[in-house]
């Protein structure tokens, strides 16, 4: 698409004159065909009149039942609150580090922040055990340790099977189904339960008659109900059910599959030298017997003398130039007639030589119909992409696995978090606009992919970057930092009197230079067994020996005991042995050194008996390991494979990470007023943000307020 | 406007030739369909439709947001506020294609209204005719007026000669269906006027209209009077057209109109995504 040119004066004074020529014309037309305006135009005038009645309507009866509803309110009010502040407005940047946020700070490179920092406070956070995600913001959401909100880890790993699942939703099968012939009639909805427990303190300020708006903070699908609106984040599934599957067509033949997220798909030649066709694989159709995939049949038109590619979905088309993102395209599966699911992609021609080549991002849920619960009320992500276009509702959005698989490329990846980053703060703003009281959350999440993705090019010998930085992108995190401080620019210039403004992330980020196979250490130091003839190499632990295995490895935080009574085959006896085999683990485990590097890999195993409370615990790995600086799990050991060498360099582009000894790795955290506490955790935060809006914070809450209330006037 | 008209004539006499036998209604709505998706297209290649998606987009928004914020009365004010200026841009947005859209469309209108905004005449029925001179032209003196009638057609009354108008007036009655034409003689001078004895969906004339470009494009049915002569225009009192809706008969000439809009709306929406057009 080609950007609209500004007119020439000549040209508007000529388009001037038509407009005006042509309203005279109707208005001297004879009185019969004056009836008639055309469909365009009849829209035009019938639908503007439709519209202002709606909205009269709308407000009429809002006007009406407004008293009713304020009584309603204040009845079920849980008693009166003091406000010390007007509105709170908290901007997190997931994953933005302090020690690069730190250095920027005193190069002058972050005003804004330096700025906020001068006119309230700047303190490092400390974040949750595990320094992840998930973990660290369900903390921050519910204000207590992982014991009480049952999130300690992207995955957990059902104990009947040892297979991983995701640590935060369950989604259930429909089990009530009208049968038809081969149609099958679901006649009810799936259950979509979130597994993140306590209650969020945006739910308590609802309680008391305070709105919160909630913008992407990570493990909010599906959404809380709560007086607010809320847009999910992570674990918010792609079309098939993913957590983020690109796809890759190509006339290459063969080809490996992929080791992370992507299909594999071919692109074959139809009719001329230049046309190719493929098919588009979308999610099983639940109307149909088996469930078959539902397909869409994709055509691709190559101008080779032009250097683009036209490419066309359900009518749809768009024009391609090789290595350039598309914007959003819908794609529209009909799983039955008159039943419609919409996904959003973004296509790119990877190559258009011999070989042609056309990556699609993972399909995200369209947000104006979204195929499953992504925001609170369900209409809140049709009005965001009213207010401000289509974007992207994938937990993990950013296609960080196209880029590990050298899918696509680091200018690439930039491009899609940038324009994913821009959504994020028009999102924002939307907000901000129509906010006057209560509480204001947004997650960016580009820092944090930033640096997963770029860390490579920001220090020497690192094994993903063989050649060396790439001074292209030595200095992508920083330029992230840097445009993560022109947001809080601008959110500040629209604070007013009595607005509260905090800037967090949850935790930092180091570089990954090696990984750690803790299922083959546990192997190679008898606490897990293989079986008979099996070399390890299977996926998923499926040539785990659990009749004779003490301990496993399952996602990416911690080890699990194959524990009696709790595993499906587990054979260490609760409580004494139990303790036993821990404090043997732990003893191996801290301070392991990769003799490879002659380096500390692991500072420390910590026993989650101790880390943790409440009722969730027993879910939680039984050791949590705390790597040191450039160590991290490996990538196999993280796919369940138990063989190869202990210590592996890691390769991916995935370069940096903080799935650590959170001690290495804390947050950051800024305030526009003092922070009292000298070392503020994430934890804190949701009793802070209760107590300026002046409530006590539950006693289930494990943090305390970080900023003493006297210190603010009344609002 | 002449030329066109003469254009114009044949082309839709041929092509309402099939659906003179129909019923209004149905003949309506086969014209609206052809008319619907013309009109979409001009739309489609006229209007800025990037930005009617836009706007209908934020007129969207503004509703999600009374609803969201209905506790803020504020806000409910606000947002009725932004769509009423979005809805000004919108009806801004759709100016240019009517521009497009409304020459063609009016001819065909015009050409429409001859077929369903007027009911042919049946033996039996007596019908007024209307002579207009030019203003001034008689002023002073009663004109020689004569009245020429075809077979099939008695003068009840007349002629009624009214200075103050210009106006010479016939009551005729119809004694045989078909297309007759008659003769009005002012001052030695002939014009002739044809009139429609039908119960089918023809081509009427209510009016030989004046060689002026509106009285042609209201009137395309006959060819205007000839410039300076005695004779400005002649009308025939034809009944107005009736349309049955839903077991309802409705007798007004322009009934067909409303129709025919409601139908080329219809049709339009029905058919604006698969031809890709944004209204």
């Amino acid at each position: 698409m080609l950007p609209p040119t500004a007119a020439s004066p000549a040209r508007r004074s000529v388009r001037t004159a038509a407009v005006l020529a042509a309203l005279a014309a109707l208005l001297l037309q004879p009185a019969g065909a004056a009836a008639y305006i055309g469909p365009g135009a009849g829209f035009a005038v019938l639908g503007s009149f439709a519209v202002l009645f709606v909205t009269m309507l709308l407000a009429g009866v809002s006007l009406l039942a407004w008293p009713f509803r304020m009584a309603w309110r204040a009845l079920r009010r849980r008693g009166r609150t003091r406000p010390l502040v007007r509105r709170l407005i908290i901007l997190g940047f997931d994953g933005q580090d302090p020690r690069i946020t730190e250095r920027l700070m005193a190069a002058g490179h972050m005003p804004n922040f330096t700025r906020l920092a001068a006119a309230g406070g700047y303190r490092r956070l400390r974040s949750t055990f595990p320094s992840i995600t998930p973990v660290a913001w369900s903390t921050f959401t519910t204000g207590t340790n992982p014991g009480k909100h049952n999130i300690f880890d992207f995955l957990d790993r059902d104990p009947r099977t040892y297979l991983p699942r995701l640590s935060s939703t369950e989604i259930g099968a429909v089990d009530r189904v009208l049968k038809l012939g081969r149609l099958r009639i679901p006649l009810a909805r799936p259950a979509i339960r979130l597994l993140r427990k306590s209650k969020p303190w945006w739910t308590i300020l609802g309680e008391h008659n305070i709105w919160s708006t909630v913008i992407r903070v990570p493990i909010t699908f599906p959404p809380d109900r709560f007086y607010g609106a809320q847009l999910g984040a992570m674990c918010i599934p792609d079309l098939l059910g993913t957590q983020g599957t690109f796809m890759l067509f190509s006339t290459r033949p063969g080809g490996e599959a992929f080791q992370e997220g992507g299909l594999r798909l071919p692109l074959a030649r139809s009719g001329s030298p230049d046309s190719f066709e493929g098919v588009i694989e979308g999610p099983e159709n639940s109307f149909l017997e088996g469930s078959p995939k539902m397909r869409l049949p994709l055509a691709l038109a190559l101008d080779r003398s032009a250097g683009r590619a036209l490419v066309s979905v359900n009518g749809e088309a768009a024009t391609l130039e090789p290595g350039v993102l598309s914007g959003w395209f819908r794609l529209e599966f009909r799983p039955i007639a008159g039943i419609k699911v919409a996904g959003l992609t973004r296509m790119m021609l990877t190559e258009m030589g011999e070989h042609v080549s056309l990556y699609l991002s993972p399909i995200n849920i369209e947000p104006a119909k979204p195929a499953m619960p992504i925001s609170h009320p369900g209409f809140y992500s049709a009005y965001l992409e009213k207010k401000i276009g289509p974007y992207a509702t994938l937990g993990l959005a950013e296609d960080t696995w196209a880029l590990n698989e050298k899918v696509t490329d680091d200018r690439t990846f930039w491009t899609q978090t940038a324009d994913i980053d821009r959504e994020r703060e028009a999102m924002l703003f939307a907000a901000l606009d129509t906010h006057r009281r209560g509480a204001l959350v947004t997650v960016f999440d580009a820092a944090d992919r930033v640096n997963h993705m770029y860390w490579r090019h920001t220090e020497d010998g690192h094994p993903a970057a063989p050649d060396g930085p790439d001074p292209e992108h030595a200095d992508a995190i920083e330029r992230q930092y840097r445009r993560n401080d022109e947001i809080v620019g601008r959110v500040m210039a629209r604070l007013g009197e009595g607005d509260a403004l905090w800037v967090l992330s949850d935790h930092g980020c180091t570089s990954f230079r090696r990984g750690v196979n803790l299922n083959a250490w546990l192997l190679e130091h008898g606490y897990l067994h293989l079986k008979e003839g099996a070399d390890g190499s299977a996926q998923w632990l499926q040539s785990v020996d659990w009749s004779r295995t003490r301990a496993y490895a399952v996602g990416l935080v911690g080890v699990f005991l194959n524990l009696e009574g709790r595993e499906a085959h587990g054979i260490v006896a609760p409580g004494a042995a139990a303790a036993a085999l821990k404090a043997e683990l732990k003893a191996g485990l801290d301070g392991l050194v990769d003799e490879e590097k002659a380096e500390v890999a692991v500072n420390e195993a910590f026993d989650t008996d101790l880390l943790y409370r409440g009722p969730y615990k027993g879910n939680a790995p039984d050791l949590l390991i705390g790597y040191n600086h450039g160590y991290r799990i490996s990538w196999g050991c993280a796919a369940g494979v138990v063989a190869g060498p202990i210590f592996e360099d890691n390769t991916k582009a995935w370069s940096g990470d903080h799935i650590v000894d959170p001690r290495l790795v804390p947050g950051i955290f800024l305030a526009n007023h003092p922070i009292d506490a000298a070392d503020p955790a994430i934890v804190d935060l949701a009793p802070t943000a209760l107590a300026l809006f002046g409530l006590r914070p539950p006693p289930h809450m494990d943090g305390a307020p970080v900023v003493d209330p006297a210190r603010f006037p009344n609002v | 406007m002449k030329l066109v008209n003469d254009l114009l004539r044949p082309l839709f006499d041929l092509l309402q030739a099939p659906l003179a036998g129909l019923p209004a209604l149905l003949g309506v709505l086969l014209w609206s369909i052809p008319v619907g998706i013309f009109a979409l297209w001009v739309f489609g290649k006229t209007s800025n439709q990037r930005r009617i998606a836009e706007v209908k987009r934020r007129i969207h928004a503004g509703l999600f947001e009374i609803r969201l914020f209905n506790d803020d009365l504020r806000a409910i004010l606000r947002a009725q506020w932004e769509i009423l200026g979005w809805v000004l841009r919108y009806q801004g947005l759709a100016l240019k294609p009517m521009i497009f859209i409304l020459p063609p469309l009016v001819l065909v209108m015009a050409q429409l209204h001859q077929f369903y905004g007027f009911r042919g005449l049946a033996p039996g029925d007596e019908v007024q005719l209307t002579v207009q001179l030019p203003p001034g032209t008689a002023a002073g003196r009663r004109p020689e007026l004569g009245l020429e009638l075809p077979p099939g057609l008695r003068a009840e009354l007349g002629p009624v000669w009214v200075p103050e108008l210009a106006q010479a007036s016939w009551l005729l009655a119809v004694e045989e269906s078909g297309a007759h034409e008659l003769r009005v003689v002012v001052d030695g001078t002939a014009v002739t006027k044809s009139l429609g004895a039908t119960d089918r969906l023809l081509r009427l004339s209510p009016e030989r209209p004046a060689p002026t470009f509106i009285g042609q494009l209201e009137w395309p049915s006959e060819p205007p009077t000839a410039r300076r002569g005695p004779v400005l225009s002649i009308s025939l009192g034809y009944p107005d057209g009736r349309i049955g809706v839903l077991g309802r008969d409705f007798e007004w000439r322009y009934a067909w109109m409303v129709v025919f809009f409601v139908l080329t709306m219809v049709v339009a929406l029905a058919l604006r995504k698969p031809m890709g057009v944004e209204l």
